[in-house]
């Protein structure tokens, strides 16, 4: 038996994987404490770089369209997605696996190529870029998520206690208000959240699709470096990472919160439920 | 006696495929009717029709007197168990047997009363509260079957309720549910493969094979009788023996005497080539000089001694009465 068997080289290995993972992260947490401008040396804890970002009225701007875009993608997406999770778990016709393969192709997109044909798209249109035409582009592939971790739940929900709703005696509307719907609510509230955590940091389609001002966030950021890295950054960083981590922690916790059995996380990896 | 489902030419395809053909058959009310044959046989089919779920493609179903291809599942006055329970997880025990009440806006006192009976029935009572998860895979399928019957349905219809209990819980569960519906006087409409299961519970059973009904009648006369070979061959074991006139005779192991024969008997010859011991009985399978293997059963009572049993390799007479022997076209 080698060295290589053995689980102390595993957790060896795992523990360098977390430090390369993390250090990175815990560093432009640290600096943007840092009292000075060096992005070098740390001299001592002070707020200023947080000061400075919400002193100033273009990022703060960023920031609330920021959250107005991931907020709104978060909605739309979720309810269409819910709906085409249905439609593709529900309905039987010859094209239901053509159409369940098809709905995979935004997640494996290149995003380049997703912003590219959402810009052209909107000038052929004569649509103006602004922040609508980002939650549209936003939309367009968050769909996909909800729809994904949807229709697993769906399709683990199984056919069986839809019959049994409608042969209680309730309607089909009935019966998706309530049966369908309390069932699916665990997978609908993680795929929401997780709709705004990527919405939220999203860069690539955000930048091709947005229009002067305001910008948002991530797109906001890269204009400035653009002029310098300067310590601004680490607290604007450091303050998108407490969101999305938020949204994510929000789309683990949520389901248990509602008094489900199942974790979030179980949902999120389409897990079915016990 | 009056009818409770009236099938009358009843025809269901999926594509190119018949999964019920020309399907004729009558429950009387108060019943326990079974529906018995492997799988795709197109007996969940016919239960998945009455139900609502699927229309016949042609064809006509009376409920009570009453056609009711044009009625959705949700209006019609029957109510299903099904094999996967099909519970409602996010719902207490008490509003998943509520469910169907509160859809019929029954008031809510009355609600309170009858889910308490129905749970009383199964034998649930005090655990009202609990959810679905808490339950015990028998204890779900009593809380289905509380949900069915506490709206009182002309029918219930039942898919395969037991299938997925352990052998134990399965054979305590069909002395109950004889009992209960014994109790409750409903018809009942039950889907099974298990041949055991159907002889155990049923009034009447329809053995059906490739969407057709190969015999309809009592445990008795589906056993003692079948109508052909297949029947003859899902339904316990047969020994199938050419006839005289090119058909086939079938005689039940059970039937079968080994050794001292009794006169007016048919009797044959043949040599012993295996015993089989299961417990009460021990399956002697002889080989006829023609050939042919038939199995008959020895009992294992108290007075069977040890040193007189048949063994492998010794000659053997073998014979039954006439009234025993079935003959098959």
């Amino acid at each position: 038996m080698s060295a290589f068997d053995r689980p102390r080289f595993l957790r060896v290995f795992v523990a360098v994987f977390f430090v390369f993972l993390f250090a990175p992260i815990a560093l432009v947490i640290l600096f943007s404490f840092n009292s000075s401008r060096s992005l070098q040396q740390f001299d001592g804890f002070s707020m200023r770089w947080y000061e400075t970002f919400f002193e100033s009225e273009s990022l703060r701007d960023s920031l609330i369209a920021s959250i107005e875009i991931a907020l709104v993608t978060m909605l739309i997406a979720t309810v269409l997605g819910t709906m085409l999770a249905y439609g593709l778990v529900r309905a039987r016709t010859r094209w239901s696996d053509t159409a369940n393969v098809l709905m995979l192709v935004p997640l494996v997109t290149p995003e380049i190529v997703a912003g590219a044909s959402a810009l052209l798209l909107f000038t052929q249109v004569g649509l103006e870029l602004s922040l609508t035409t980002i939650i549209v582009a936003h939309i367009t592939f968050s769909i996909s998520y909800v729809t994904v971790v949807v229709r697993a739940r769906l399709a683990a929900l199984g056919r069986q206690v839809e019959d049994a709703s409608m042969d209680l005696g309730a309607t089909r509307w009935q019966t998706f208000r309530l049966v369908t719907l309390p069932a699916l609510w665990p997978a609908i509230i993680a795929a929401g959240l997780l709709c705004f955590a990527l919405s939220f940091d999203d860069f690539v389609l955000s930048f091709f699709t947005t229009g002067e001002s305001p910008q948002p966030l991530p797109v906001r950021i890269w204009t400035e470096i653009r002029f310098g890295v300067r310590p601004t950054i680490n607290a604007i960083g450091s303050f998108m990472l407490v969101i999305s981590i938020l949204s994510i922690g929000l789309a683990l916790l949520l389901p248990r919160l509602l008094g489900r059995r199942e974790s979030g996380l179980k949902v999120l990896l389409g897990r079915e439920a016990a | 006696m009056t009818s409770a489902i009236r099938f009358e030419g009843v025809t269901k395809t999926f594509g190119d495929y018949e999964a019920v053909k020309e399907l004729d058959l009558e429950i009387q009310k108060g019943e326990f009717f079974s529906l018995l044959g492997p799988s795709g046989c197109g007996k969940t089919t016919t239960l998945r029709m009455v139900a609502g779920f699927e229309l016949p493609t042609t064809g006509h179903i009376h409920l009570e007197g009453e056609p009711v291809e044009a009625v959705p599942p949700y209006k019609r006055n029957v109510n299903t168990v099904f094999q996967s329970y099909a519970l409602f997880e996010h719902l207490s025990v008490a509003d998943n047997v509520a469910f169907g009440l509160k859809r019929r806006k029954v008031a809510k006192e009355e609600i309170r009363t009858r889910v308490g009976e129905a749970l009383e029935l199964v034998e649930l009572a005090g655990r009202e509260k609990a959810k679905p998860a808490e339950l015990s895979g028998g204890q779900k399928q009593r809380v289905a079957l509380a949900r069915a019957l506490v709206n009182h349905p002309a029918v219930l219809l039942l898919d395969e309720p037991l299938g997925a209990l352990d052998l134990k819980l399965r054979k305590q569960m069909q002395v109950e549910l004889k009992g209960i519906q014994r109790e409750v006087g409903i018809t009942f409409l039950y889907v099974t493969h298990d041949q055991e299961e159907a002889l155990a519970m049923s009034d009447r059973i329809a053995v059906m094979e490739e969407g057709e009904i190969r015999q309809c009648g009592s445990p008795e006369e589906i056993y003692e009788k079948p109508a052909g070979p297949f029947v003859a061959g899902f339904i316990g074991v047969s020994n199938l023996l050419p006839g005289e006139n090119g058909g086939q005779i079938s005689v039940r192991p059970e039937k079968i005497w080994l050794g001292s024969l009794e006169p007016g008997m048919s009797s044959l010859q043949g040599t012993v080539v295996e015993r089989v011991y299961v417990g009460t009985t021990t399956q002697v399978i002889v080989e006829l000089d023609s050939g042919v293997r038939l199995v008959a059963l020895e009992q294992n009572t108290a007075s069977a001694r040890a040193d007189d049993r048949w063994e492998i390799g010794e000659r053997v007479t073998l014979g039954w009465h006439p009234e025993h022997a079935r003959e098959l076209q």
